[in-house]
């Protein structure tokens, strides 16, 4: 087989690359977040998602999005294994130069990062795509018309859903349910605005969570400053600077993620 | 001064090799390093003990690069802006376990006891690592003025003297700061820009070639650098790795 | 044995034009038909064997180190002359072969020198051009210094790494040849004899480092680039492999060798500190531009000191002796090396040293508080932190420690006008042969030498030596001269692991050093001579019978190469003691303590020494015949070296 020959300065360009985009991502993912805090029962936050799940355009960057990501991780773990290659016989006596220790770890919190992923796609990525059960918004008018036109649905739903009669809500969907209420021409979508709201109430997930910003917090402050001195804009002039900007963007995102996990969690 | 070594022995690159433990006393704590192994190694011979350890060195000045020992942990041990000959034992405690381990990586084999075989570095150079010129038949030096600022940043790059604690330091077996370094001297010169795009190149080419690792950003390398060889080189070269993706376009 | 120095008919200044003119050359197509080695990868074996390769010819290089980039060139620190005139102070060509000359204490070649100071401008364009980094003025044009022995600045340098950045130049330059095939490298391997046959240097047997095996090499022409033999001395400035066997195997085979016992003694080094001590760190000469050299006027100060009783800066200025502004008012603390070398050993031996009794002060208090610790720490920053790591004192609060140490051997294989030694097809480069310095060198004009050989000088002469060779053919060597040659090789290297004595190659090299040191260094004398040559004679007796050398000639054996080294070094220091015997006056660095002027300045011959002094070898233990080079100065006018 003849794989094309990426050279080990284009690979890092590459992983790079690929990471400034998702941090990126994640800026906007964080600043989005803020918009749980309004107490106006997600009309904004579903708004939002609303139209993040159907526009086209958006739609199609979440693909790239993902691809980024998993390329990401691909060409990380690449270069990982053949950087441990170049050096077949290790030293007795561990490495005590002082160095940037986010370098080191930064397979290690990817690979943790990867993992709280996977936590994080149950909570609400996989309710969207009907892998996880989860809250779902349907108009109100819609089920109570439902009710009336097509009680087999209603009746379906109420069972295998929860049914707040209060709220008019149904929560607990999987793919299989959104299919019938959908058959039934029931407009559903996702409720994370709800979601979040719940989920942030419960305090072992809230500590997962802050945990999980703070892995996310090493691998964006070693990775921020990297991607410029991969790309070759780190300098004498600008190093500093960057390095500051570089410590900025990663609190700022890590805290706008947190604050959203702890104020709901404190009523907020 | 009393110290116990414990010193990596390989008969020959074939041979499996292991620690070996000696304890050392009465050393003065004027005595550089390399002048305490000269004094175990005359103990070696005259107690007929062992072989003599052996380990490259020559200059003794810190600016040939022939030395290199990798001591407790660190590259050219515990001190920066030094090679292992301008270490000294007053670095030391009194009683102190030293590890000599030789460097370690893929492209540079161990010869000997801690004597290693860097001609791979040798090889990235021929790659590229030079401005392409014959004896003779050259300008006046006066007619190619270059920026004062430019000329000393370049003459920061050129004063690796090659040792090859960069690499050793690296936790990948990295070669991006010798490379870096010299791909940085060329390119700041307005003589090395003729051939930048192409010198770049190969000079990566042939680096990824012998198995080195690559840059991961944790600047060990520049923490270990005896003379002290900014990151910043590190930098230029994936700068003008990118400016080479496209300046190698030909017809 | 006939010295024929070849040099060009016509006035000096076109000496070396009309022999250009009139060389014979190779063609193009026939280059790469004729084989060359070259020995040594410095500035001088690195600059003719990327040279050589361009043009064609078919180049082997070997070097000992296991990169060429390792060899002792690197180490130069100050500078490199060149007759540039950038400055517009005065400087020529004319200038430069003058203070050359006169800096040689009239014991060059006229010629030769000429030619070094004519080529030196093309080597500065050749160096840029190669992309050196030298120092550069806030406009874009190179920066000059001034050095010692000169009154122009002429001095091209890149920091304190001059030597490091023209040899990295050369490095490059041969790297481009090694990778289009024109030269091959072999790295880890000795030379360990040249192959002579029907009277001309045909090949030579080295020793693979790492495996102990013998290799043989065969060539139509062998360049010597080796550097010279200052470790003879064993405390030294030079590297520790740095070593004079590859000339001594040449001189063993017939090649003259010429003044050896001009050896120059560098005045700022940092102090020896203990027996274990393996070498001397040079500090720039340029230090002494603002420091000032002093010693305890009191002989019981300096005895406090010595048993660390009292402090430097306790004792009051009108107790310090500034010797060197006491006896050279007008040059003061800027007297040559051998000058301000011979005064500080002068007060030492008088009891006035300080340390261990072997160094004197270089003192910036003065300048500190003239020019202010900022401008000081610019000039001389990295200077004074090596000396901090060396010997843990801060020079900015105490004094610095120095004394003189063995730096550069003027003396070397004896080379005509092409560089050609007495065995034809044999060429001497750079340090190893005896060249353009006369009795002293000046600081900076090393490297000149060295790449004026390499790049200049080697290309055009070899042609006109291999110009002929063309008909020869392929060198074959598988010749029983090759064949007799490598038996002899490898019996030198059995006796000696076979001697199984009990003390270390080091501990015989430390009491040869200490000889020559003490008997044949910095002064010299009838008695002292006669006393070195008797303990030179015992040394080297018991240790063909004490000597001890762990391992066997076939592995990787430091310890072997340093043996084989001493071995030679024996031979040599007789004929450097024997050499500096006969040489019954002063100059240069060779000092006897006989021919002195009343203040104790060297006395010149001129009468009776005027000639080089080419040594031929007659077999181990058998005294050699000298043979008389005049040194005829047609265009310069020879005065006294005065620096008062």
């Amino acid at each position: 087989m003849n794989l094309p020959k990426i050279h080990s300065i284009s690979k890092k360009i590459l992983v790079g690359a690929l990471g400034a985009f998702l941090s990126f991502f994640l800026l906007f993912h964080a600043s989005a977040n803020l918009l749980i805090l309004r107490h106006d029962g997600g009309e904004w936050y579903n708004a939002f998602c609303h139209f993040m799940g159907t526009y086209i355009i958006v739609k199609v960057m979440e693909i790239g999005l993902l691809a980024a990501l998993l390329l990401h991780v691909v060409l990380a773990i690449w270069l990982a294994v053949t950087n441990k290659m170049a050096r077949p016989k290790g030293y007795h006596k561990p490495q005590r130069s002082k160095t940037h220790t986010g370098s080191k770890l930064q397979v290690w919190t990817g690979i943790l990062i990867f993992a709280c992923l996977i936590m994080h796609f149950t909570d609400f990525y996989f309710v969207k795509i009907g892998l996880v059960k989860g809250k779902y918004l349907v108009k109100t008018e819609d089920i109570v018309a439902l009710k009336v036109t097509q009680p087999d649905a209603f009746n379906y739903a109420e069972q295998q859903c929860e049914y707040s009669a209060k709220e008019n809500w149904l929560t607990n969907f999987d793919k299989e349910d959104k299919a019938v209420l959908e058959a039934a021409g029931l407009e559903v979508e996702p409720d994370f605005y709800h979601q979040a709201r719940e989920k942030f109430k419960i305090l072992h997930i809230v500590i997962a969570y802050l945990v999980f910003f703070t892995v996310v917090w090493f691998h964006l402050r070693h990775g921020f400053a990297a991607v410029f001195q991969t790309f070759g804009l780190y300098n004498y002039k600008y190093g500093k600077a960057i390095e500051v900007l570089g410590q900025i963007y990663t609190w700022v995102v890590c805290l706008m993620f947190a604050v959203v996990v702890i104020g709901v969690y404190f009523g907020l | 001064m009393k110290f116990t070594l414990h010193i990596w022995r390989q008969e020959n690159a074939r041979a499996k090799g292991h620690f070996e433990t000696y304890p050392l006393e009465g050393i003065s704590p004027e005595c550089s390093f390399l002048e305490m192994l000269d004094i175990l190694n005359e103990q070696l011979i005259n107690d007929r003990i062992a072989h003599p350890v052996c380990f490259d060195n020559d200059c003794r000045e810190g600016i040939c690069g022939m030395c290199g020992l990798y001591i407790n942990g660190r590259p050219h041990g515990n001190d920066d802006g030094i090679t292992t000959c301008q270490l000294h034992m007053r670095k030391f405690h009194d009683g102190d376990d030293i590890w000599i381990e030789p460097w370690r990586a893929k492209p540079f084999p161990v010869i000997r006891d801690l004597v290693v075989d860097r001609s791979a570095f040798d090889k990235i150079i021929q790659a590229g690592g030079y401005i392409s010129t014959t004896t003779g038949g050259v300008p006046d030096a006066n007619t190619i003025p270059i920026p004062k600022h430019k000329a000393d940043m370049a003459m920061d790059a050129a004063s690796c003297i090659g040792c090859g604690a960069c690499v050793a330091a690296c936790k990948n077996a990295s070669a991006m700061l010798f490379v870096g370094a010299k791909v940085s001297h060329l390119a700041l010169l307005p003589q090395g820009k003729i051939e930048a795009a192409d010198r770049v190149h190969k000079m990566v080419c042939k680096m990824d070639e012998l198995g080195f690792g690559s840059c991961t950003n944790t600047y060990a390398c520049e923490a270990e650098c005896p003379k002290l060889i900014k990151r910043q080189n590190i930098s230029r070269l994936n700068r003008q790795w990118i400016g080479a993706l496209f300046g190698r376009d030909r017809k | 044995m006939k010295l024929d120095s070849k040099i060009p008919a016509g006035p000096l200044a076109e000496k070396w034009t009309n022999y250009k003119a009139s060389q014979k050359l190779v063609n193009p197509a026939n280059k790469r038909k004729l084989d060359i080695i070259v020995v040594g990868t410095g500035l001088a074996g690195a600059s003719a064997a990327a040279s050589l390769g361009a043009m064609g010819f078919n180049v082997d290089i070997f070097c000992i180190q296991d990169s060429p980039r390792r060899a002792h060139s690197i180490a130069a620190q100050g500078g490199i002359n060149a007759a540039k005139n950038y400055q517009n102070d005065g400087d020529s060509v004319e200038r430069l072969f003058r203070d050359t000359i006169k800096g040689g204490d009239y014991r060059a070649r006229e010629a030769n020198v000429y030619r070094l100071a004519e080529v030196s401008g093309a080597i500065i364009d050749q160096c840029v051009a190669q992309g050196v980094p030298f120092a550069r003025d806030y406009g874009g044009l190179l920066d000059n210094r001034s050095f010692g022995g000169a009154q122009v600045s002429r001095t091209f340098y890149a920091k304190g790494q001059t030597g490091q950045q023209l040899l990295l130049g050369a490095y490059g330059a041969l790297s481009r040849e090694i990778a289009r095939g024109t030269v091959k490298l072999h790295t880890r391997c000795e030379m360990m004899d040249l192959v002579v046959v029907e009277g001309r240097a045909r090949g030579i047997i080295v020793r693979n480092l790492v495996t102990g095996d013998l290799e043989r090499y065969a060539a139509h022409a062998v360049v010597l680039a080796t550097g010279g033999y200052g470790n003879l001395y064993y405390l030294s400035t030079n590297a520790m492999n740095s070593n004079g066997s590859a000339a001594w195997v040449c001189h063993r085979k017939g090649a003259a060798f010429a003044n050896p016992c001009y050896v120059q003694i560098h005045p700022t080094c940092i102090p020896v500190h203990g027996d274990y001590q393996s070498k001397l760190t040079l500090m720039s000469e340029s230090l002494r531009n603002d420091g000032r050299i002093w010693v305890p006027k009191k002989k019981e100060d300096a005895e406090a000191i010595r048993a660390g009783k009292l402090k430097p800066t306790e004792i009051p200025e009108e107790n310090r002796d500034y010797y060197l502004e006491r006896r050279y008012p007008a040059f003061g603390n800027l007297v040559p090396r051998d000058v301000a070398s011979r005064a500080a050993k002068e007060r030492c031996d008088a009891g006035y040293g300080v340390g261990t009794g072997f160094a004197v002060y270089l003192d910036f208090a003065d300048a500190i508080q003239r020019l202010g610790k900022d401008v000081v720490e610019q000039k001389y920053g990295n200077l004074f932190q090596m000396y901090q790591k060396i010997t843990d004192e801060n020079p900015y609060e105490t004094p610095m420690m120095i004394y003189p140490a063995i730096h550069y051997t003027m003396g070397g294989l004896w080379v005509d006008y092409e560089l050609q030694t007495t065995i034809p097809g044999l060429f001497a480069a750079g340090e190893a042969n005896f060249s353009d310095h006369g009795a002293n060198r000046l600081g900076a004009s090393a490297l000149m030498q060295g790449l004026a050989d390499g790049y200049f000088v080697l290309p055009y002469t070899m042609q006109n030596y291999l110009a002929d060779q063309i008909y020869v053919g392929k060198i074959s060597a598988t010749s029983p001269e090759f064949d007799k040659a490598e038996v002899a090789v490898r019996e030198r290297l059995n006796k000696l692991v076979t001697i199984g004595g009990d003390k270390t190659v080091d501990h015989f090299h430390k009491a040869l050093g200490k000889i020559m040191w003490e008997y044949c260094g910095m002064a010299r004398n009838t008695e002292s001579l006669t006393k070195a040559k008797k303990l030179v004679s015992q040394l080297e007796n018991e240790f063909w019978k004490k000597v001890f050398i762990p391992g066997t000639a076939n592995e990787f054996n430091p310890e072997l190469e340093k043996a084989y080294r001493l071995e030679d070094y024996f031979e040599l220091a007789q004929l450097v003691i024997d050499d500096a015997m006969h040489r019954e006056e002063s100059c240069g660095g060779h000092f006897r303590t006989e021919h002195q002027t009343q203040d104790g300045e060297t006395l010149r011959d001129d009468e009776r020494f005027m000639y080089v002094a080419a040594w031929e070898y007659q077999g181990h233990g058998h005294p050699e015949t000298m043979e008389k080079e005049p040194l005829v100065y047609e265009h310069i006018q020879i005065a006294k070296r005065n620096y008062k």
